[in-house]
């Protein structure tokens, strides 16, 4: 035990106080930082030499304090679980999202949407059962059914265009992930550095942590920490990041929502860009997009598809059944703009000479010119294939029961998205203030503990003034 | 005993979730009250929305029927006014066969013969009625597209079958009258019937006999349809009626599931801006204090 010692006991004292003292600076400082994790000071008391050596004594009293390690005060349950409920909180707000988007294509119920007029198209019948002979009435119910094509057709062109820009979407959030990917093997590698070094890198895991976080809000990605300070991010059973090492994903297959309709086994997906292997993600936005684009646009657009099927089907049918008013029989009233299948993209109406609705159905009587040979047959105003035209509109399986059964679907679906929504919502939120109360700055605490380090640095003053005092007395017999 | 560990950060994340959850409530109640409606989106109420649905399209529906019972009367009024002028000429026309036959074949031939131009001009007039038209399509026609049912001689041109309107669910009725059943068909129709009348007063009134009972029987049809037609103009009426009544209750109840009740929507906002404020002016005191307040 050196005579001195007690000096330098007081200095690793005055050391240690000021460094937690610049810690709770820090602390204090980024109290409202977005992602920053308290800090703390590790003080460990140094104890006296316990092993006797020779013209060394030893009193058994420790020499001082030192600080071992700056740690930062994180609860890695609650952090791992802020990950998958954030993932999950992502896909159920990305599901209510695209639903609340295709009800608003639907823009039911009002006074101006496909079922309105639908109604207004079989009225259109009704009033050309009223006035068969009247071109009016039939040129009214010929635009009435182009209506109803034409909001079908833009019905689909506004689901064919969310399913593009949702795909655009994923496509920045692919690159998204990968950046981040990137980022966190830098991140990963500099910690490993400076961990080895022995140096904090406090900051620089939180801010890996940071884009950890959103990288599981991305892709439902988990991570596990290592003891060198790098974390390992896992998707799907793979990992996305090892280390210092990162993987990237890509978008791959169909390219337009008629083609996931036509081969849903080539759904559009996530792929690793160096196996071609499924990246297998389930969770998070990308996951909740994916299911956008290859389950919930298309089964709208299949349903719409349907209604124009059997609205289609049943009207050309029927219209068939009938003759015009120049006595020949019904053509299709309904047809396809392209190609022959009838769809939600395709339909039109298919007659443009009023005369040609073939509102009667009684045939016409054949008749001869002078010498017996046969004459183009006259029509006539017998009116019942148009009533029994205007009586499809409660046919049963046909277009507007149908609908109605969709856009019922389509409530009953948004209204489940929205309340899981609002719950899991709840869940992360209690997720994120629980993280917030573990991780955050209390301002009450620093202030304590800036009064606690303040009061330790000043006595460690006082222990060596008393010292240096001690020894001025010693001194003062010498001298005198 | 332990406590939660509680930050500066924590409660305001807390707060601020409960604040906006306060602000987007009070957010969806303004929204309803500016827009009137409780069912904006199939979402609001799946249910209500089916309902709301079919409420729209049956409305519309009831609407239609109502349009096609007016064209109903009138058609049907157009084939009362021409079958009371019809039953009247006709009765005329029966008062001068009985005065040829009394006078018999003794009478003045020049008497006789002015009955018969008489008759021939309550046959062409009769023809005039019978081509009566609504909207442009003779009503005694049928489905024939001709402007006219029956030419200058009395040939029917029109074509059998019924002039339908729907007028309820499944309720279809005939607003046109057969020309063949109003006026007869063959022997006995009408025209024909008068046409021999004005020959046998000119050159055989002995015949007169038979006319009268061929004459009797072509009135006798014809005050059937009258009375037809009268009965059928009720029932347009009746259901006319009955589309107007259910469309009012359809509106109702459509309003019932669409619409807010104005009331209780406000009071539940009055509430919502009481709770938010008191939310705010509990953050503000809660938030404020801090240790640093009392340290000097």
């Amino acid at each position: 035990m050196s005579t001195f010692s007690g000096i330098s006991t007081a200095l690793s004292a005055l050391y240690a106080q000021r460094q937690a003292l610049d810690v709770t600076g820090q602390n204090v400082a980024n109290a409202n930082t977005e992602g920053y994790t308290r800090q703390r000071v590790d003080m460990n008391a140094v104890g006296g030499a316990v092993t006797p050596a020779r013209y060394s004594t030893t009193d058994g009293i420790g020499s001082g304090v030192t600080v071992s390690g700056v740690t930062r005060m994180r609860d890695a349950f609650l952090e791992s679980r802020g990950q998958i409920e954030h993932a999950k909180y992502a896909y159920l707000a990305g599901q209510e999202e695209i639903h609340a988007r295709v009800e608003e294509v639907f823009n039911e119920p009002s006074d101006t949407g496909i079922q309105s007029q639908l109604s207004d198209y079989w009225n259109a019948w009704h009033d050309v059962v009223n006035q068969p002979g009247d071109l009016a009435a039939r040129a009214q119910l010929l635009q009435r059914g182009g209506t109803v094509a034409d909001s079908l057709r833009s019905a689909d062109d506004a689901l064919d265009s969310l399913w593009n820009s949702t795909l655009t979407q994923v496509d920045s959030l692919v690159t998204e992930v990968n950046t981040a990917a990137d980022t966190i093997s830098q991140l990963n590698k500099a910690i490993v550095r400076a961990t080895a070094a022995g140096l904090p890198a406090n900051e620089l895991a939180d801010e890996r942590d940071g884009l950890v976080l959103r990288l599981a809000e991305l892709t439902g990605a988990t991570s596990k920490s290592l003891d060198n300070g790098a974390v390992d991010v896992y998707l799907g059973g793979a990992k996305l990041v090892e280390g210092a090492a990162f993987r990237e994903l890509k978008v791959a297959g169909a390219g337009s929502m008629r083609d996931v309709m036509a081969d849903p086994s080539n759904p559009v997906a996530l792929q690793w860009k160096d196996t071609g292997a499924d990246a297998g993600v389930t969770s998070g936005q990308l996951a909740s997009s994916l299911h956008s684009l290859n389950t919930v646009l298309p089964e709208y657009t299949a349903r719409l598809d349907e209604v124009a099927g059997r609205l289609a089907a049943t009207v050309n049918t029927q219209h068939a059944r009938g003759y015009d008013l120049n006595g020949a029989a019904g053509g299709d009233f309904f047809t396809a703009t392209t190609g022959t299948a009838i769809t939600a993209a395709t339909i039109t109406v298919g007659i443009g000479d009023p005369a040609k609705v073939a509102a009667s159905s009684v045939a016409p009587t054949p008749r001869t010119d002078g010498d017996g040979n046969p004459l183009p047959p006259t029509g006539n105003l017998d009116a019942g294939n148009a009533d029994a035209l205007a009586e499809l509109a409660t046919a049963a399986g046909g277009p507007d029961r149908y609908y109605r059964e969709a856009v019922t679907a389509l409530g009953v679906a948004s209204q489940a998205a929205q309340r899981r929504t609002a719950i899991q919502a709840t869940v992360a939120q209690n997720n994120d203030a629980q993280r917030a109360a573990q991780s955050g700055v209390s301002l009450d605490e620093e202030m304590a503990n800036m009064l606690l380090y303040q009061r330790a640095y000043q006595a460690a003053s006082q222990v060596i003034n008393t010292i240096n005092s001690t020894f001025d007395s010693l001194f003062g017999m010498i001298r005198g | 005993m332990t406590y939660m560990r509680v930050t500066e950060r924590s409660i305001s994340t807390r707060v601020l979730n409960n604040l906006q959850g306060n602000v987007s409530r009070l957010e969806e109640l303004q929204v309803r009250l500016s827009g009137g409606k409780q069912l904006a989106r199939p979402s609001d109420s799946p249910a209500g929305t089916t309902s709301a649905l079919s409420l729209r399209s049956d409305i519309r529906t009831q609407e239609q029927y109502l349009r096609n019972a007016d064209d109903g009367l009138g058609w049907l009024g157009t084939i009362d006014t021409a079958l009371t002028s019809a039953n009247s000429q006709v009765n005329r026309a029966r008062e001068l066969v009985l005065q040829g036959m009394s006078s018999g074949a003794g009478g003045s031939v020049s008497a006789r013969t002015a009955l018969a131009t008489e008759i021939e001009h309550i046959r062409d007039s009769l023809i005039g009625v019978a081509n009566t038209t609504y909207l442009g399509r003779p009503v005694f026609g049928g489905a024939a597209s001709g402007s006219l049912a029956y030419d200058e001689n009395g040939t029917h041109l029109g074509q059998g079958g019924e002039v339908l309107r729907t007028i309820g669910d499944n309720t279809k009725i005939a607003v046109n009258s057969d020309g063949e059943k109003v006026f007869g068909t063959g022997d006995t129709q009408l025209f024909k019937v008068l046409t021999d009348i004005a020959d046998h007063l000119r050159n055989d009134p002995s015949a007169l006999g038979g006319d009268l009972g061929r004459l009797d029987t072509a009135i006798d049809a014809m005050q059937t349809e009258v009375a037809d037609v009268g009965a059928r103009y009720n029932r347009v009426t009746q259901m006319r009626d009955t589309a107007d009544a259910r469309i009012l209750s359809l509106k109702t109840q459509l309003s019932d599931i669409e619409d807010i009740d104005l009331p209780k929507t406000i009071t539940e906002l009055t509430l919502q801006q009481t709770a938010y404020q008191a939310a705010l002016a509990a953050t503000a005191r809660v938030v404020q204090p801090s240790l640093v307040d009392f340290l000097k």
